[in-house]
């Protein structure tokens, strides 16, 4: 009876193996389709970005928080079109992993804060967060799967706590600028993600410039 | 301390003259519009746009501070972007970076800085126009399109991945301004433009955007003009058309002259004027119908029989009379023998003139009587359906139900044989022998022609009974199937039996049923083959013997006749022939190839 079971599941586990062989999407198509999503995770953010500084305080511009003080600061990107293209592919996929996964927990801070923004475009921008919320977690796991092609250094992920905690200020216009800096945050990282996934989808398809 | 004095006296000399002038100085404004622009993500350019000089000599300066550091930099290109601009090259430019970037505008008296402007390279991407855009016209299934590709601005990197660009077009009619038709591109860097006007100048341009960039400025127009497809098509479809249809409408508009036209005629030869040549297209070849030979042709395979009404006029036949008829029958016959016959009925006719008339009814009244009987023993023995030698016999009696396709065959057969042996049916013998039979002969080829069935067997029938109970040869011979051995010097058929299994016996029991023979009963006194008609033997025939060489003339004895159909009926004929022989390939007598008939 042991015995059955043992060779039953071996049967099933190889039937499995072969069909997930079978069934494995190229990395190519797995890069494309997440470089689209990427697209549109920064895409969300730049429209959330415009409409609250559409109705922004214009003090909140001065005294905002520097970008050098995003809590992914610490890790280090390339910051030119030579270094970017200096760096591995696993080393890429590296990069975007870490910075998106440093962000699942922010966002759902800037998702519970934004119910109670004192904006105007408040309930927009809610349901924006929202959707950037899903689409972040999907391009996650999208990603997770794509290291898993890519070796083991792909598979590293750098770990960049955000300490801000769920409290993003006091008084409205605090609120609001905190908010603000967030978003910048999450926009220029998720920007990164997207261009690091581009980069690493256009070395793959080699054969099909018109994907470039 | 020389230095300040020395300013200031200049100010004031200034104020003075100034005031002087009722003119008055001030320090520049600030610049405003600072505006960056990257077009490749690796380098950027600002510009910025004076205020006032206040009157006085102003230079700019522009400044800028890096996100993590606090040094400040100032513009290292002034001059290449042009005029109140800043441009930072690669090694300048660092991207993911926010630049804080103010412009000082700085006069003899005063200075004045602008807003900062906080920028990141990344998000001021703005490409330039794509380049060379060809617009080709192309042809799909007859209808024009055109196909328009384009370059990627040639300082954008899309090769690695570094800038995606996608594109977007429009279009429009040179003489519709403002009427553009946008065509979104995405990646592709080349398009298809359908639904085009046939003849319309169209002007095309493209312009490109980065992933989350601004759009670029739209490229140099291309000009294209799209031939006059539609009406070249319309032009072809006509010419097509009267191509197909240029006879008809020849013929529509100039109908043709007919021309008299005479077959066989030709032109030339009158031209050249030689009348019998002309002419001789004009004859139909083969008619009239010249050789007698034809007759003879058509005529094959019919057994050409004669049934003499008594047996003593056999004797005294008439030669003359018989050539005479014969003659006549001869010329006159053609394909159809019962037209012939009717001609030479009248003329027979006359000739028989002297026939004697009494004898005539008396004949005819017994022949009739014995006809019905005749008749109805004929029937009695037609079996088989098989068309005999009189035919006729047999075939208008459908009651007495033979196979009746068999019977339509062998009535059409029985027709032509009727018709046929009709024709060439002489009377041996005297003229009073032969008037009658002649007369009932001539009347019954007459009537043949109305109905030729019933009146001939009628009349045949008439003259076998007669015959057949009037014999007046001695001799009972066997009855035996005999084959043409020879054909004598004057061409006379001699005759040899065919293995015969009977003997002297009346009734022979093993009657060898050839289908194309007729047993031969006998050869009377004058040569003439007597032959049997078939049947299932209550009627048969007595044998006929054989023999040799008798009275000078050679009595024969009986002949296998082959026929087409199956000639049966016991008939007596005379077979001797004439200068033609007839003795075809089988060694059977051909009666068809007979000519005139001896008298016997």
């Amino acid at each position: 009876m042991a015995l059955k079971k043992t060779d039953g599941s071996k049967l099933l586990m190889a039937v499995v193996c072969l069909v997930a062989v079978c069934s494995s999407v190229p990395i190519s198509d797995l890069l494309d389709r997440a470089s689209q999503g990427s697209d549109k995770l920064h895409a969300l953010s730049t429209i959330i970005s415009q409409d609250l500084n559409s109705h922004f305080p214009p003090i909140g511009q001065e005294i905002m928080p520097r970008p050098s003080m995003c809590h992914t600061s610490s890790l280090q990107t390339p910051s030119d079109k030579q270094q970017t293209l200096q760096v591995s592919e696993s080393d890429l996929l590296s990069l975007a992993r870490s910075l998106l996964q440093a962000w699942s927990d922010p966002l759902l801070v800037l998702s519970a804060s934004a119910n109670t923004l004192h904006h105007p475009d408040q309930t927009s921008i809610s349901n924006q967060i929202q959707e950037l919320q899903l689409h972040s977690k999907s391009l996650g796991d999208g990603l997770d799967i794509l290291s898993g092609k890519m070796g083991p250094a792909a598979q590293t992920i750098s770990l960049l706590p955000f300490s801000g905690g769920n409290d993003i200020g006091q008084d409205r216009i605090s609120q609001l600028i905190n908010f603000n800096f967030l978003l910048s945050c999450f926009r220029r990282d998720s920007h990164k993600i997207d261009s690091f996934l581009k980069v690493l989808r256009c070395r793959a398809t080699k054969a099909q410039p018109q994907m470039c | 301390m020389m230095k300040s004095v020395m300013e200031v006296l200049l100010l004031l000399m200034l104020f003075f003259t100034a005031h002087a002038k009722e003119k008055s100085y001030s320090p520049p404004e600030k610049t405003t519009q600072t505006r960056c622009r990257s077009p490749e993500k690796e380098t950027f350019t600002c510009w910025w746009e004076p205020g006032s000089d206040g009157g006085l000599p102003t230079t700019y300066a522009l400044y800028y501070r890096k996100e993590n550091s606090e040094t400040v930099y100032e513009c290292p290109d002034y001059h290449t972007a042009g005029e109140n601009s800043c441009f930072f090259n690669k090694n300048d430019t660092s991207i993911w970076v926010n630049y804080n970037i103010s412009v000082v505008a700085t006069n003899a008296l005063g200075r004045a800085f602008s807003d900062p402007v906080d920028i990141d390279v990344v998000y001021i991407v703005e490409p330039n126009p794509p380049e060379k855009l060809t617009v080709v016209v192309m042809e799909d299934k007859g209808w024009p399109f055109l196909l328009v590709s384009w370059e990627p601005p040639h300082k954008a990197d899309t090769r690695s991945g570094w800038i995606t660009l996608i594109y977007e077009l429009r279009v429009r009619l040179e003489e519709e301004e403002d009427d553009w038709e946008m065509h979104h591109a995405g990646q592709q860097k080349m398009f298809n433009i359908f639904s085009l006007r046939s003849g319309g100048e169209y002007l095309v341009e493209v312009r490109c955007k980065p992933d989350h960039g601004f759009w670029s400025e739209w490229s140099s127009t291309s000009y294209v003009k799209v031939p006059d497809f539609f009406s070249a098509l319309i032009f072809l479809i006509l010419t097509w058309l009267l191509h197909m249809n240029s006879h008809s409408l020849k013929h529509c508009i100039l109908p043709p002259v007919p021309g008299p036209k005479i077959k066989g005629f030709d032109n030339k030869l009158l031209k050249n004027g030689n009348s019998d040549e002309i002419f001789s297209a004009l004859v139909v070849p083969n008619f009239p119908p010249a050789s007698a030979s034809k007759y003879e042709e058509m005529l094959v395979e019919y057994l050409e029989v004669y049934v003499p009404e008594e047996p003593e006029l056999m004797l005294e036949e008439s030669k003359d009379l018989l050539d005479g008829c014969l003659k006549s029958l001869n010329s006159r016959s053609d394909s159809d023998s019962g037209r012939g016959s009717c001609n030479s009925h009248t003329l027979l006719m006359d000739k028989c003139g002297e026939t004697k008339e009494e004898e005539r009814q008396t004949n005819r009244e017994s022949s009739l009587m014995e006809t019905q009987g005749w008749k109805e023993e004929a029937i009695n023995h037609d079996t088989s359906g098989k068309v005999k030698t009189w035919p006729s016999v047999y075939s208008p009696l459908p009651q007495y139900g033979s196979n009746p396709l068999d019977k339509q065959s062998s009535l059409e057969t029985a027709k032509q044989h009727s018709l046929s042996t009709s024709s060439f049916l002489i009377q041996p013998g005297t003229k009073d022998a032969l008037g009658p039979s002649y007369t009932d002969f001539c009347l019954s080829n007459k009537e043949n022609h109305l109905h030729p069935q019933t009146l001939a067997h009628r009349a045949l029938q008439t003259r076998s009974d007669v015959n057949i109970s009037n014999i007046g040869c001695k001799r009972s011979p066997a009855t035996e199937y005999v084959e043409v051995q020879r054909v004598n010097k004057e061409d006379m058929v001699l005759l040899q039996p065919v293995v015969s299994r009977c003997g002297h016996i009346e009734g022979c029991p093993n009657l060898p049923k050839g289908e194309d023979y007729s047993k031969l009963k006998g050869v009377d006194c004058d040569n003439r083959l007597l032959l049997q008609r078939e049947g299932t033997g209550e009627d048969v025939c007595p044998c006929v013997e054989q023999e040799t060489n008798r009275e000078g003339g050679n009595c024969y004895t009986s002949s296998t006749v082959s026929t087409t159909q199956k000639p049966t009926a016991c008939m007596y004929t005379a077979m001797p022939l004439q200068e033609e022989t007839a003795v075809t390939l089988n060694g059977y007598v051909d009666t068809a190839t007979m000519g005139n008939l001896p008298s016997c």
